[in-house]
């Protein structure tokens, strides 16, 4: 098993540090320090925007630099927490409880370079987790039939629509509706053009490419263009000198960052949990268990290091799914999904056996990733500093720009750009109405896989729907997505008197 | 504060439209076959109804209880929308720098923090941009310019 062990390793490096893998690594956490430190542009719309240009490169390459624009971004979103308290993105948001006050304090210096270290932390120890733990799953995985992946897709999108944030019940009718959206084009068996309305550039369906640009590209911009709003940051007042813990700083973070990497790591790799959920639960934590727990929000330094270790070992955990079981806990990883499929590698147990380049070459890619975030972040934080301070009205003609050429560049269609518009609005609309995109979109990437496996298991069982239960597996699974469906249901009871509370407010 | 909360009433309704539309298109259009044999119409059909019934479900409780209408944008909204479809109708009949300066321009009229000399600049750089990045740097097969006697 070691020499097993040692020979993933090295197919692993070879891979990740061949030259064009490196550059990619490099432009991957380049860009999602970039977008994770300005507030209005999130990972997501930035991976979707990158979709268009992994068409051009291997399948290493391209999910190399998607990753990197991934957990670059977690390293790069407390950056705009700490100095303005705008969060670059959701799981930053822990990160201005204290990280804010203690740049009003005079020691944004300190929450910069302890939010890197417990970055790094959080993210190396995630990795070695991912290692150890993937292949046991995959060795299980390859077991399962289509009835197991089948219930085991429902179980991640029930998850990932109820257990997120709003009503549990619009989170389902999205994956619904995007499950649907799944299935317009051509359908496997028959070759019959499902939903195309006589349309030939329907045929196929509609693409990823234009469904994540419109729904978090597009309507992102719609939506920030009116009530985005910027700082000033006194440039001059983090310098390196002022990044120096006191050794007060360190001995009270050292046991939060582990503490934050162990909740990280552990929702990160369950479905519809991840960075988000993490960061919050481990501010509560050491909140908690502090001996003083008033010094939080007025600064405390555990209160920026633990959440920002825990999103960022989840970010890494959150790999475990996706690429062993080829099911995405959240909606960045169904773009990794959709990446990966794009060149024709589909995610799942088979990956690791049939492409361990692909998949040992991503996991130490993770590793130069994180070792070049401590250099963009730290060193270079004057930049991005910089770049804080840039307008919105400069920048969003610029993201259309990108939108449009990229989209237009996968096929050389002006019928995409145009398509994309439609979902630019449809996901405008959906924020507006308070429908979450991310469910829509998980489901629209796993829609096609779950047709097939439901067909497929059907027809080994004649028709019968009892081999969901009759199959030990697939039931159990089933078990837990009625459990889920059951406490979603009477959560949504309870809460119902506090969310009219909260609707009175704003 | 409205009597209802049209925000799920408008939602809900939506989604409930669209289901009962596909479910009944699919059934339709498709051959359904049998739960063993699905057809291509089976999966979609079954979805398009669970759709509407979620959005049922969705919208009903909404027209007992009071909420909030969101007021969209519009501004951004119709600008964004425009510069987009621009850029679509132009890139193929135009070329690429007549159509990166239609969506700067339309864009930027989303907002009105630029005037048109700093408008006329940021198209004129994103063109720029343009031609570097996609034409110069990842040897995309775009024209620079297309000249109205090509169409005849």
């Amino acid at each position: 098993m070691f020499t097993q062990f040692y020979d993933n390793l090295s197919i692993g490096l070879a891979t990740a540090f061949s030259v064009s893998n490196l550059f990619y690594c490099f432009i991957g956490v380049f860009l999602g320090t970039l977008v994770g430190v300005l507030p209005g542009v999130g990972a997501l719309a930035a991976i979707s925007l990158l979709l268009p240009v992994t068409f051009h490169l291997d399948a290493t390459s391209a999910i190399v630099m998607l990753a990197g624009v991934f957990y670059g971004a977690s390293y790069g979103g407390s950056t705009a927490s700490i100095l303005l308290n705008l969060p670059g993105t959701p799981s930053a948001a822990v990160a201005c409880l204290d990280g804010y006050p203690m740049s009003r304090q005079g020691r944004a210096g300190v929450a910069l370079l302890m939010t890197t270290v417990a970055s790094f932390i959080g993210g190396s120890i995630g990795i070695v987790i991912m290692m150890l733990f993937s292949p046991l799953i995959v060795e299980y995985a390859l077991k399962f039939g289509p009835a197991e992946y089948f219930a085991m897709m429902v179980l991640g999108l029930i998850a990932a629509s109820t257990i997120s944030s709003g009503s549990a019940l619009k989170g389902i009718a999205m994956v619904v509706f995007g499950i649907l959206l799944g299935t317009a084009g051509s359908d496997l068996e028959t070759g019959v053009a499902r939903f195309a309305f006589n349309i030939p550039e329907l045929y196929d369906g509609v693409s990823l490419v234009v469904v994540a640009m419109g729904l978090f590209g597009v309507s992102e911009v719609i939506a920030s263009i009116r009530t985005i709003r910027r700082g000033e940051v006194d440039r001059k007042s983090i310098t390196f000198r002022s990044m120096i813990p006191t050794r007060d700083d360190v001995q009270r973070s050292w046991k939060p960052i582990l503490r934050g990497t162990g909740l990280g790591s552990f929702f990160g790799a369950l479905p519809g949990t991840g960075g988000v959920i993490a960061s919050f639960m481990a501010y509560a934590i050491e909140k908690k268990l502090s001996k003083d727990p008033s010094r939080f929000g007025q600064g405390a330094i555990e209160g920026v290091t633990a959440p920002e270790a825990a999103n960022n070992a989840a970010d890494q955990t959150a790999f475990i799914p996706t690429l062993t079981l080829g099911i995405p806990g959240n909606v960045v990883m169904a773009l990794m999904l959709g990446a990966l499929t794009i060149h024709g590698i589909v995610p799942g147990p088979q990956l690791m056996p049939k492409h361990p380049d692909i998949f040992w070459g991503l996991i130490m890619s993770f590793w130069i990733g994180n070792v070049l975030l401590v250099i963009l972040n730290l060193p270079l934080i004057g930049l991005w500093i910089r770049l804080l301070v840039i307008p919105y009205h400069l920048m969003y003609p610029a993201i259309l720009m990108f939108v449009c050429i990229g989209v237009y560049s996968v096929n050389n269609a002006p019928f995409d750009v145009f398509m994309v518009m439609v979902f630019g609005v449809l996901g405008y609309a959906m924020r507006l109405l308070q429908f979450n995109p991310a469910p829509l979109l998980l489901g629209f990437v796993l829609g096609p896989l779950m047709e097939e496996n439901l067909r497929r298991t059907l027809l080994i069982s004649r028709g019968d729907f009892m081999i969901f239960l009759e199959r030990p597996i697939s039931a159990t699974v089933i078990a837990i997505t009625v459990g889920l469906l059951i406490w979603a249901a009477v959560g949504s009871y309870y809460a119902r008197p506090l969310k009219a509370v909260a609707a009175k407010a704003p | 504060m409205l009597t209802r909360d049209y925000r799920d009433i408008i939602g809900g309704g939506s989604l409930l439209a669209l289901g009962l539309f596909a479910g009944l298109y699919a059934t339709t259009e498709y051959s359904v076959g049998s739960v063993q044999h699905m057809g291509p119409g089976m999966f979609p059909a079954a979805l398009g109804f669970l759709l509407a019934a979620l959005g049922a479900a969705i919208a009903l409780p909404a027209l007992f209880r009071p909420g909030l209408l969101p007021r969209p944008e519009i501004r951004p909204l119709v600008a964004t929308a425009a510069s987009i479809v621009l850029f679509a109708a132009t890139i193929r009949t135009a070329g690429l720098v007549p159509a990166v300066i239609l969506l700067t321009v339309t864009a930027a009229l989303g907002d009105n923090k630029l005037g048109w000399i700093a408008i006329a600049l940021l198209s004129a750089i994103l063109s720029i941009f343009a031609v570097l990045i996609f034409i110069v740097g990842l040897d995309m097969p775009l024209q620079l310019f297309i000249w109205p006697n090509r169409w005849l």
